[in-house]
């Protein structure tokens, strides 16, 4: 398996710019090659999940710290949406960024106390955080709805062309996605991806090496909520209504599992993974409620054959080896002694 | 006032099956080393296990108890099998992920096995009412209090003066040590795992009897309280654990006193967050301990 990655990544290296305009035009024209509507669905599905997945994997993949409620900033990120365009009837336009900034402040909040903490205990403050945003929007009846849910979120238009069919929000999903990649592409090649990437290598080598870590972990984590908040804010007025039962734990272990099987630390990891959990929910829809014993029984098969994902490097610290030195240094340091 | 000091009752009980309950937990996590998600699940064993065998097999607590026992502790086994054992040396959130995946697993199994609604549990104890002044306690309050001062009692005294104990935390504080001193390290992991469980399903078998129900999807609530509990109590240990669980308790039932019942689970993790942002190693003393 692994040399066939390594020959796929090898003719991908060579060919860059090639693959990438086939698959942007491959993608463009998607929608009009006679798909039913219930098929669009899936694939609008499958581009949302991409920039979310890629959200949490911006903080589990590139800085190492484990969070698991990502469905919590998602959470704030629609009801920003759906409570701001039906109140007062902002524009989609203005509400798209000014969700993800809302779900930036509520990380910057969960990100404060998990400063001084590490490994589990900060998985557990932002699983305790994603569900006290939860049990909030459930019983502040009077902001949202309570357990009625918020009805009728305007659909966004643009200069009178309004986005209403599946078709148009795979559009919308499509230039989400693009732009947070290519976002995050360039984030990660910058000093703050860096040091992200070596607080995730070994913390306190990036404090010796002067890395403010504390700072670098809070905007990391103020970066993978924002754009959760984004996708928040994209998928409200996709479908309509909301009610907090779609924000629950398990969305968050759902999130979780796509970066898992896709491959943590790496930019197509998570598209991967999105691509087949939600290509496999649709395909075992008919098993009924088996269809989530298989998908546990993938995730544990994944873990116990491929812990780095999919697409993961298998020499990537995320595999479960420890850092090995190269063998060049290990015969220079031979040949000095 | 009086109803006050009826909550704060209510509260110390119902802190007894999480104390219960993150004992149970940090028992797991401090011998194997490593989070598990799966507690929930084995908790919901030991409530059906208990279930069925007051159906069929007669109605008395202590059969009820070691069913529920052997049962969670099978299903400990299972666990250090699938998760933990070969994932001794990998990075932390591999074991973690894969307990993730088994409870979802335990999970959607029960609800194809036992079905997806809710069960009656039979009412094992007698329903009386003490009067104390303007206090009321019930006889399921007390028993499931003697129940889990019985446990801890016998858990104290396994862990301190017998040799099984002794090697169990032994590993728990230093697995290469133990190693060296002659201990079977996976052995005694795997032992301390399933006592681990096997005391949580007992606190699911009590929870069952406390709210007369049980049902599938029971697991997910129950593990955040045995969750929260350990963490407020620094995981590892046992004695600081069993005061978060109570502590917990106390505190939804007092906080439920003053607003309503659906903020129960958010009073849990508001307390908890508040508590780590002043310790961020819970009430634990041990520095270093392990994360």
């Amino acid at each position: 398996m692994n040399t066939l990655i390594n020959a796929v990544k090898k003719v991908y290296g060579e060919h860059k710019v090639l693959f990438l305009a086939v698959i942007v035009v491959l993608l463009l024209i998607l929608p009009f090659l006679g798909f039913k509507k219930s098929t669009i669905r899936i694939m609008c599905r499958i581009l949302m999940y991409c920039t979310l997945a890629g959200s949490l994997n911006m903080i589990n993949g590139y800085s190492g710290q484990t969070c698991i409620g990502q469905a919590g900033f998602f959470c704030i990120g629609a009801y920003t949406m759906a409570i701001l365009s039906t109140r007062f009837g902002i524009s989609f336009w203005i509400l798209l960024p000014l969700g993800g900034i809302m779900a930036m402040l509520v990380g910057l909040i969960v990100s404060i106390p998990t400063l001084r903490l590490k490994g589990i205990y900060l998985s557990i403050i932002t699983m305790g955080a994603s569900e006290v945003i939860r049990i909030v929007a459930l019983n502040w009846e009077s902001l949202t709805g309570g357990s009625f849910g918020i009805k009728d979120i305007p659909r966004p238009s643009a200069g009178g062309f309004l986005v209403d069919s599946p078709m148009k929000f795979y559009y919308l999903f499509l230039i989400l996605a693009v732009i947070f990649l290519f976002i995050s592409s360039r984030v990660i090649r910058s000093r703050a991806g860096r040091a992200w990437m070596s607080i995730r290598e070994d913390e306190l080598a990036a404090k010796a090496l002067s890395v403010q870590t504390s700072y670098y972990k809070a905007s990391n984590f103020m970066y993978g909520a924002f754009w959760a908040g984004i996708c928040g804010a994209a998928y409200a007025p996709y479908l309509q209504y909301i009610d907090s039962t779609v924000f629950s734990l398990d969305e968050g272990f759902n999130i979780l599992s796509m970066v898992i099987i896709g491959g943590q630390g790496t930019l197509a990891g998570p598209i991967v993974g999105s691509a087949l959990v939600n290509f496999l929910t649709e395909i075992l829809r008919p098993v009924g409620t088996w269809r989530f014993v298989t998908y546990a029984l993938l995730i544990i098969i994944m873990m116990w054959l491929r812990p780095q994902g999919l697409v993961g490097a298998s020499d990537s610290i995320l595999a479960g080896g420890r850092i090995k030195m190269k063998s060049k240094s290990k015969k220079a340091a031979k040949e000095s002694a | 006032m009086e109803y006050i000091l009826n909550q704060l009752i209510n509260g110390v009980c119902q802190g007894a099956i999480y104390a219960l309950m993150a004992i149970g937990y940090s028992v797991v996590v401090g011998v194997t080393g490593m989070v598990t998600f799966t507690h929930g699940e084995v908790m919901m064993i030991g409530a059906f296990a208990s279930f069925y065998i007051f159906q069929y097999a007669g109605s008395h607590i202590v059969l009820g108890l070691l069913g529920a026992f052997a049962a969670s502790w099978i299903l400990g086994m299972l666990v250090y099998k699938i998760c933990y054992e070969h994932f001794f040396n990998a990075p932390r959130h591999i074991s973690l992920i894969c307990t993730v995946g088994f409870s979802m697993l335990v999970q959607n199994l029960a609800q194809i096995c036992f079905g997806a609604n809710k069960k009656p549990v039979l009412n094992i104890i007698e329903n009386r009412v003490f009067k104390i002044g303007p206090v009321r306690i019930s006889m399921i309050q007390v028993a499931i209090v003697v129940i889990v001062l019985a446990l801890a009692v016998l858990l104290t005294v396994y862990f301190n003066r017998t040799r099984a104990g002794m090697a169990l935390r032994a590993v728990s504080q230093d697995k290469s040590a133990a190693y060296l001193v002659g201990i079977s390290v996976k052995k005694t992991a795997m032992i301390g795992n399933c006592i681990g469980c096997g005391i949580g399903g007992v606190a699911g078998m009590l929870m069952a009897i406390y709210y007369q129900t049980c049902y599938a999807t029971m697991g997910s609530t129950m593990s955040m309280k045995a969750f929260s509990s350990s963490v407020l109590g620094g995981m590892t240990d046992v004695r600081f654990s069993a005061l978060g669980g109570l502590c917990i308790g106390v505190i939804e039932n007092l906080g439920i006193t003053f607003s309503s019942a659906s903020f129960r689970d958010a009073f849990a993790f508001c307390f908890l967050i508040l508590v780590l942002i002043i310790r961020p190693h819970g009430f634990s003393v041990k520095k270093g301990a392990r994360p």
